[in-house]
């Protein structure tokens, strides 16, 4: 066949639904009406409780732009505010993570402080200090009259700490996952995990097609050592199952991890009543992926930053209770697959590089193929598919005609 | 009465602070100039430590994180302080300055414990 234009490029027996539209992934105006739309409504995993180990440690991070402070209380509870002063709209901490522990030179201890004017809360959020506030404001605002903006939280799913800005949230974080996580609850529900490894990527694609790419197994033709240790008769018999909400996850089989050079079996270090050398994928509507793989568990949390702009945070786990040596070989496992130089993840993101590449804003719209159907088994697009119904509930928007062209022409014709 | 040898005279020159910990309990010990104070380490108005950031001029010392001052003479409150600075008894032997710390005086900081979990609901 020889090459074809865009317009030439129509697959009859495709359906709207076996492809998206290019677009999705670079339009500005698509990508804010996300951020509202989707990522202030719903639960995002925004770290995980043993980076605040400690009362009055802290961590800092973001959702739909809005920064986002979680803090641990005398009283042991993770709770979680607007990072924003309610006096001057300020940023309150600038720091990534610590502890208000200790005094700071613009704060004192067991406080937060807002360095600009040095209006002070404490680990609930009520504000406990204004200076000057009589001189300035005499009886038109005290400090009971302000204070930091809270958020819902949840601490649930192996531990992780959950945030949404939406305060009239209609499901509750149990009800929202809706089961995705029941195939590995056991395994980190049982006893306390511990992130033992944390990077970031930046990179210029969409965050949905690293959700993407998260949703489908096809891709393992990019992934040499995928290939030696799974691509037999078990790993083809995996399958995709859908849950409400756009949420899917993937059953298990058995990682031939000897299959490869230098490989080594998991099974020694597993998590509570998981099985040896098991692998577990949830994909979590609009784009969180919780992967637990033999010895280690591995999430990745995006941040969207822009149409083609997308940082990722990946974390691993391990348990809290594991010796010095069994963390150490867990780390080994870790990072031999998911650390920045593993086998695995970079080619991940070389993959999403690519098709940021192509999929830059105002970039020629084409047709992206989410087609592959085959009884939800391993290679079938069902995930992604399963997402873009979602999207399309959110967004009120067709994935495959988001601006509405073809709809238009045919209601011409 | 449990009198502990703290430090010596010259260890604290005039206007200045210094932190020591006895026995588990810290203190802080203050030169201003016409003898010498006790106290504990921390303001009483939100727990700065005094040491670091405290101020002593003409007989006065001032947190200087939100201004309060205390007079080190009649060790009254003055300016913008609105609690009283907690005084350990103190003499001074020779060279020796000698605490009186039969027990750890400990401010009661204000803590909201209204339990605003339901907040959502």
């Amino acid at each position: 066949m020889s090459a074809k234009n865009h317009k030439q490029w129509k697959i009859p027996a495709f359906e709207q639904g076996d492809y998206v539209d290019s677009r999705i992934y670079s339009d500005q105006n698509i990508f804010d009406e996300e951020q509202d739309k989707i990522f202030k409504q719903v639960w995002i995993p925004v770290c995980h409780e043993s980076e605040l180990p400690e009362a009055y440690d802290f961590r800092t991070t973001s959702i739909a732009k809005e920064p986002i402070i979680v803090v641990r209380g005398k009283d042991n509870e993770v709770r979680a505010f607007l990072n924003v002063c309610p006096h001057r709209g300020m940023r309150i901490e600038r720091r990534t993570a610590g502890s208000f522990s200790d005094g700071q030179p613009s704060g004192n201890p067991k406080h937060m402080t807002c360095m600009f004017h040095a209006w002070q809360f404490d680990m609930k959020g009520n504000c406990v200090d204004i200076p000057r506030a009589k001189e300035g404001y005499q009886d038109r605002l005290t400090k009971e009259n302000v204070g930091l903006r809270r958020l819902r939280c949840e601490v649930r799913f192996g531990g992780f700490v959950w945030v949404t800005l939406n305060d009239k949230v209609e499901q509750d974080l149990e009800a929202w996952a809706d089961g995705a996580f029941e195939c590995i609850r056991s395994a980190i529900d049982t006893e306390p995990l511990e992130v033992f490894h944390y990077h970031k990527a930046i990179i210029d694609s969409n965050y949905k097609l690293w959700h993407d790419t998260n949703s489908e197994f096809y891709h393992d033709y990019m992934h040499y050592h995928n290939r030696v240790t799974g691509f037999n008769d078990e790993y083809f018999a995996r399958t995709n199952k859908g849950f409400k909400n756009g949420h899917v996850n993937v059953n298990s089989f058995t990682v031939q991890y000897g299959e490869f050079e230098l490989g080594e079996s998991r099974e020694d270090l597993s998590f509570p009543g998981f099985p040896p050398n098991q692998w577990y994928m949830i994909d979590l509507f609009p784009g969180m992926n919780f992967n637990l793989r033999g010895s280690a568990l591995r999430c990745d949390i995006v941040t969207p930053l822009g149409p083609n702009k997308v940082m990722i945070e990946f974390r691993g786990l391990g348990l809290k209770s594991d010796s010095q040596k069994d963390r150490k070989t867990r780390i080994e496992h870790h990072n031999s697959i998911w650390g920045p130089f593993g086998r695995n993840l970079h080619e991940d993101l070389l993959g999403i590089t690519g098709q940021g590449a192509s999929m830059q804003t105002g970039s020629e719209p084409r047709r992206i193929l989410h087609g592959r159907h085959e009884n939800n088994l391993i290679h079938d697009e069902i995930g992604m598919r399963h997402f873009y119904d979602e999207w399309s509930k959110w967004m009120g928007r067709n994935p495959s005609d988001p601006m509405d062209e073809q709809r238009k022409v045919l209601a011409a014709e | 009465m449990s009198w502990k040898h703290v430090c010596n005279i010259d260890q604290i020159p005039e206007n200045t602070l210094k932190q020591f910990e006895i026995d588990g309990i810290s203190i802080v010990i203050a030169n201003y100039g016409d003898g010498f104070r006790a106290f504990p380490p921390y303001c009483p108005h939100m727990e700065e430590p005094l040491a670091g950031t405290g101020l002593i001029e003409d007989g006065v010392l001032t947190c200087s994180k939100h201004l309060w001052q205390w007079n080190m003479g009649s060790c009254e409150k003055l300016g913008m302080a609105e609690k009283e600075l907690l005084i350990y008894e103190l003499k001074c032997d020779d060279d020796k300055i000698l605490v009186n710390m039969e027990k750890e005086l400990i401010y009661q900081y204000d803590e909201a414990d209204d339990d605003d979990d339901d907040f959502f609901d």
